[in-house]
């Protein structure tokens, strides 16, 4: 099992967000990749743009499927990771370090209404993951 | 869903299991670019009980394969296998097949979504035309497993009563495996050396395994459906549905090779060389491009501002590090060095017209 951050909230959806005052840093969970498989692509959203909770963000893509990555909270987009356009080996090694996918500006306290670890892995764990 | 005779060894393993065409199949064992690596680079073991078998008897039975099989028959020695079509009237696939001439029998191999038409549609043409011939659909009796790859050969000819060096590529012959009475023909799907293996039923999980063991210092493993989706298309071979079906005809779809437009009293030979005279406004070709999106079925193709065609399948060639898909355009944008612009969900994507196939091996 990859060493998942106990500080970050998660989704259903499989995203991780951790919010550090105004900041937050997403990306997905090592099932989310797991299940995806051979990663070939990711699509990031636009530095400046304006996301709303629920909203598609991004896109990682697999030899056999696409994964839409929803945000999980709101927020504008304050830097992407720009080198998974040419390399996504960091979030198939990574998905909770180097693999983040981008950041956004939000407001202080954005997300403690999600999912935290352990909530996240009983979650895991009933749907027999 | 169905299960074929190995379906619990795939389930065993760890396999991803999907629905295709109503049968239980493994997609992935460990990964589909990890898959296709294998088989290019050593030996893979395929699950294709699923598809359809016919074996034709018979005083007619040639005339009958005549009249319903693209290619010439009677051009190939006995131990000899052809690719072409089961054509409509019109020049349309029903399906696409392998037909094996044997001395008194013809062999028929068609995909596992043709089962309920192609055997009915042969029979009927027997029927109605008057052949002396026995058409039998003998899929549920017979298990069918393909080896691909440059170790088949060193894999099987251990558990095997034929020199397999005597069997030429696209040439079978009778033996035995493991004792078991067994249609060996060095035949496939994947641009690769290998054997399709046809034998009763009961024994797939023997021979199953035996070849696993027997191959595990070669880098024997089995494959799933994914991988093989990915081999076929690298090696510029057809998808019965998505690069040919009712809807497009041989010639379009560059098949040509399929088809023997001499010959005389071959359902829908006649409609395809009218085609071939008169020209027709569409291509398939092949297109790549390194890195972006993946450009999947269905995906439109742009050119100076209007949509030009369509791809019919799409994937990610670990062989030739580019994501490559077979598509059908107006002609006039087929030609190689052409860039076509991939729109996938909402945006665009440079590919660029390549020769076919993405990959051919050395022999």
């Amino acid at each position: 099992m990859a060493n998942r951050p106990s500080k970050a909230r998660y989704t259903k959806t499989h995203e991780w967000v951790l919010v550090e005052g105004d900041q937050a840093t997403l990306g997905i969970t090592d099932f989310a990749v797991e299940h995806l498989g051979d990663l070939v692509f990711v699509s990031l959203p636009d530095v400046g743009r304006l996301l709303k909770a629920g909203e598609v963000a991004a896109e990682v893509e697999s030899v056999k499927a696409v994964g839409e990555v929803y945000a999980p909270i709101t927020g504008t987009v304050a830097a992407v990771n720009t080198g998974l356009a040419a390399d996504q080996g960091p979030l198939a090694k990574d998905p909770f370090g180097q693999g983040w996918l981008f950041k956004l500006k939000v407001k202080a306290g954005a997300g403690a209404d999600l999912m935290d670890l352990a909530a996240y892995e009983k979650q895991l764990a009933s749907e027999g993951k | 869903m169905r299960n074929t005779p190995l379906t619990e060894a795939h389930v065993a393993a760890g396999a991803r299991m999907v629905d295709f065409h109503g049968w239980n199949m493994p997609v992935q064992y460990a990964g589909i670019l990890e898959e296709t690596r294998r088989v290019r680079s050593q030996v893979g073991l395929f699950d294709l009980c699923h598809m359809g078998r016919l074996e034709i008897r018979g005083k007619d039975r040639e005339a009958l394969v005549e009249r319903v099989f693209s290619s010439n028959l009677g051009k190939l020695k006995h131990g000899r296998a052809k690719y072409g079509f089961l054509l409509d009237e019109r020049g349309y696939p029903i399906d696409d097949v392998l037909a094996y001439r044997g001395v008194d029998i013809v062999h028929i191999v068609i995909n596992a979504g043709g089962r309920d038409a192609d055997g009915p549609w042969v029979e009927a043409r027997a029927a109605q035309e008057g052949f002396e011939a026995d058409v039998k659909d003998v899929s549920d009796e017979q298990a069918m497993i393909a080896l691909q790859g440059r170790n088949s050969e060193m894999t099987l000819q251990p558990l095997c009563s034929v020199d397999l060096s005597s069997v030429k590529y696209y040439g079978f012959a009778n033996g035995l495996v493991l004792g078991i009475p067994c249609l060996l023909a060095r035949t496939g799907y994947t641009g690769e050396d290998g054997f399709e293996l046809f034998f009763a039923k009961g024994h797939a999980r023997r021979v199953w395994d035996a070849l696993l063991d027997s191959g595990k210092q070669l880098g024997a493993a089995p494959i799933g459906l994914g991988a093989r989706d990915l081999l076929r298309l690298e090696a510029g071979m057809p998808l019965y549905g998505s690069e040919i079906s009712r809807a497009i005809h041989p010639l379009e779809a560059d098949l040509e090779f399929g088809l023997d437009l001499d010959k005389t009293g071959t359902l829908g030979i006649p409609a395809l060389r009218a085609a071939k005279v008169k020209g027709f406004p569409r291509r398939a070709v092949s297109l790549a491009a390194k890195g972006g999106p993946v450009a999947r079925s269905g995906t439109e193709l742009w050119q100076a501002g209007r949509t030009v065609g369509v791809v019919t399948s799409g994937g990610v060639s670990p062989t030739i590090d580019r994501n490559i898909a077979r598509a059908l355009v107006e002609a006039s944008t087929a030609a190689p060095g052409t860039t076509l612009e991939a729109e996938v969900r909402g945006k665009r994507y440079p590919f660029q017209v390549v020769p076919s196939p993405f990959y051919k091996r050395l022999r």
